[in-house]
């Protein structure tokens, strides 16, 4: 394209640029992605693999695989009573936090998004505690708070209760750990405000000409219209309740008599004070399989109940 | 007076009869707590007095008229935001006071005023354990790796949300299904194998923290690639076809016209992502052998195991010293905290 017809020349230049860049376009985006490829396999590919082959080994952490056990350790996972326990202990977190915590930041957010002085100064005290909640500084706090001569003992004590010694007794043990996490309710509830403001109110309005109560319009109207957000909630939250490793670590390092032994901290002990890395990888797997089968029903479920208005399904 | 309130008040009646009678229902056996008749007592007049007050407020609520109605209400809301914010709040308020009192004073009293205020607290913190590691030292090895981690996160994640965002290619759509499947992979399962993998590259004990560092220059935190992808939904195409027409190459394209636009968002990833870098236990616990080289989650806990027995001002001080950055950095940029929260989920 040597030609000096100047504007034919552009144009020229112009297609043969477009479609270069079409072309570009089927490499480029593969480009750019490629490190997050590469990443995948290694970090992440390669391990979830090889985890799952060590699962059926005896793996040790100073040996190496020596045999090939087959089934073994997931029957023993399901055997033990040590893995039991941790897995009862685990449903037992996960269902009674998630449950608490939507709950809770919900009604939190709902009242909050009522014509309410000073939002920010509130928004910003809930959400605090679930910015810092997952250090180890506050887990120390809440050791702190729930010891036997602790602050809330002496709360007690001033209301004219006796004293309970909340981290040597398995049930109080499992529910302050619980209560940790209920704690940091904040980044829930900042999801749930923001859906709520964006609840037109015309439909309150329309609903309450027709003589809906409150509780009715809450029911029928805002639940449906922030299921998705709900819905989204409901997954992460599930998901991180089956992963919480620093609380019952730091808190009561899983007693008092496993108590607080959650899957995760199970996995760790297995693999590094046990050495048992292919018994643990078992029982990460099982874990795995449970946090899997929870995300699928969730995501099969929300067809029955998330409901996406039809301009803007999330995703 | 609707059927639910009359149970109510009957129920709050026998709450407090119980309540005043000493009450007749061992606790004891149920829960596994020793208490005495007089807290089983104290339980059922509380108990009692709140379901009264629940009615007597219902009662008064409905025989008033719209504009007492609207102030009742109000008046309750903003008591349960108080109460609900001093929950949140009172510990860590606590905590900060705590530092400032003597041992003997921690746990003698809920008052959030020291009474002999002392500095104690603070210049033990300041004392290292032996070995080679002090608060600022510990302090310093966090952010070692917290920095590098945030800027390669957030580095990459804009790159990688930019190929999946913007092009089109073979393959993109079954990518972009296991991108989103790694977003429910639960770390857990990925824990012990990274150790062996990293075990064999010598990054266990690395003095450059490369077990942290290295997996985000490879966007592997998928939520920030997932959140960076859902707010490039909202630039209008058109910006870059226009920049294209004007002769940007791909990167010019991304770096000139997609990134400042794109930019609160980046902040945000960067923000969390160092938050939840400061917080990370189970990396370094894992990853981090020397004491020379504990980062403050670590320090942290070796404060506790050797003080808790009979040094809280100390442990209280050296927590707090460890979260005064990330506290500073929330309220600096507290509202990109809430607008990052709300970009993963809520298409804007």
């Amino acid at each position: 394209m040597t030609k000096t017809g100047g504007s034919s020349t552009t144009r020229g230049d112009l297609r043969k640029r477009r479609g270069l860049s079409k072309l570009e376009q089927g490499y480029m985006g593969f480009f750019l992605i490629l490190p997050w490829l590469i990443g995948f396999c290694i970090f992440k590919l390669y391990p979830f693999v090889s985890s799952l082959y060590y699962s059926f080994t005896d793996y040790d952490l100073f040996k190496g695989v020596q045999n090939i056990v087959g089934f073994q350790n997931y029957i023993d996972a399901f055997t033990k009573t040590k893995n039991v326990k941790a897995l009862q202990v685990t449903f037992i977190y996960a269902f009674m936090t998630v449950p608490l915590k939507l709950i809770f930041a919900l009604f939190i957010a709902y009242i909050l998004n009522f014509k309410i002085k000073g939002v920010g100064l509130f928004r910003t005290a809930y959400y605090v505690p679930s910015i810092l909640g997952g250090s180890v500084a506050i887990a120390v706090l809440w050791k702190a708070l729930f010891k036997s001569d602790g602050v809330v003992n002496t709360i007690l004590a001033m209301l004219g209760f006796s004293s309970i010694n909340f981290l040597a007794e398995k049930n109080w043990a499992l529910f302050i750990i619980c209560l940790l996490r209920v704690w940091q309710f904040g980044s829930t509830m900042v999801l749930f405000l923001a859906a709520l403001k964006g609840v037109s109110e015309d439909l309150y309005e329309a609903a309450s000409i027709d003589g809906a109560s409150k509780a009715r319009q809450f029911i029928s109207i805002t639940i449906p219209l922030i299921s998705p957000i709900i819905f989204y909630n409901l997954v992460t939250l599930l998901v991180q309740a089956f992963q919480e490793f620093n609380g019952p670590y730091i808190i009561t390092n899983g007693g008092p008599r496993n108590a607080t032994t959650l899957i995760s901290l199970i996995v760790y002990n297995t693999a590094f004070k046990d050495y048992k890395v292919g018994m643990s990888s078992a029982m990460a797997w099982v874990m795995f399989v449970i946090v899997m089968f929870f995300t699928i029903i969730a995501f099969t479920s929300q067809k029955k109940w998330v409901y996406y208005s039809d301009d803007d399904g999330r995703g | 007076m609707s059927i639910a309130m009359i149970i109510f008040l009957v129920l709050s009646i026998v709450l407090l009869g119980l309540g005043f009678y000493g009450g007749t229902v061992d606790m004891t056996t149920a829960t596994g707590i020793s208490a005495s008749i007089g807290q089983i007592r104290n339980f059922y007049l509380m108990l009692g007095a709140l379901i009264l007050f629940i009615v007597i407020y219902r009662f008064i609520f409905n025989r008033s008229n719209l504009k007492v109605q609207h102030m009742m209400s109000t008046t309750i809301r903003y008591v349960i935001l108080i109460a609900v914010g001093a929950f949140m709040v009172y510990p860590l308020l606590w905590m900060v006071s705590a530092t400032f009192k003597d041992n003997n004073e921690i746990f003698s009293t809920l008052s959030l005023i020291p009474a002999r205020p002392t500095l104690d607290g603070y210049r033990a913190a300041m004392n290292d354990y032996g070995g080679d590691i002090n608060i600022w030292r510990a302090m310093g090895n966090t952010y070692k790796y917290v920095i590098p981690k945030m800027l390669f996160t957030v580095i990459s994640s804009t790159v990688t949300a930019y190929g999946f965002g913007r092009f089109k290619f073979r393959g993109r759509n079954a990518l972009f299904a296991l991108l989103m499947a790694t977003l429910f992979l639960p770390q857990v399962v990925l824990n012990i194998p990274q150790f062996l993998m990293y075990r064999n590259f010598g990054w266990v004990d690395s003095p450059y923290y490369l077990a942290l560092i290295v997996p985000t220059l490879f966007a592997q935190e998928t939520y920030f690639v997932y959140m960076l992808i859902q707010f490039m939904r909202n630039i209008p195409r058109e910006l870059d076809e226009a920049a294209k027409i004007d002769g940007c190459n791909i990167m010019q394209t991304l770096v000139l016209v997609l990134v400042p636009m794109l930019w609160p968002a980046m902040v945000s990833a960067g923000l969390f992502q160092f938050m939840w870098s400061s917080n990370d236990f189970m990396g370094p616990l894992l990853y981090v052998n020397s004491p020379a080289r504990y980062p403050a989650t670590l320090f942290v806990r070796m404060s506790m195991d050797a003080d808790s027995g009979f040094a809280w001002n100390r442990v209280m001080a050296v927590s707090l010293i460890s979260i005064i950055p990330s506290l500073v950095v929330f309220f600096l940029a507290q509202n990109q905290f809430m607008d990052g929260v709300t970009a993963g989920a809520v298409k804007g």
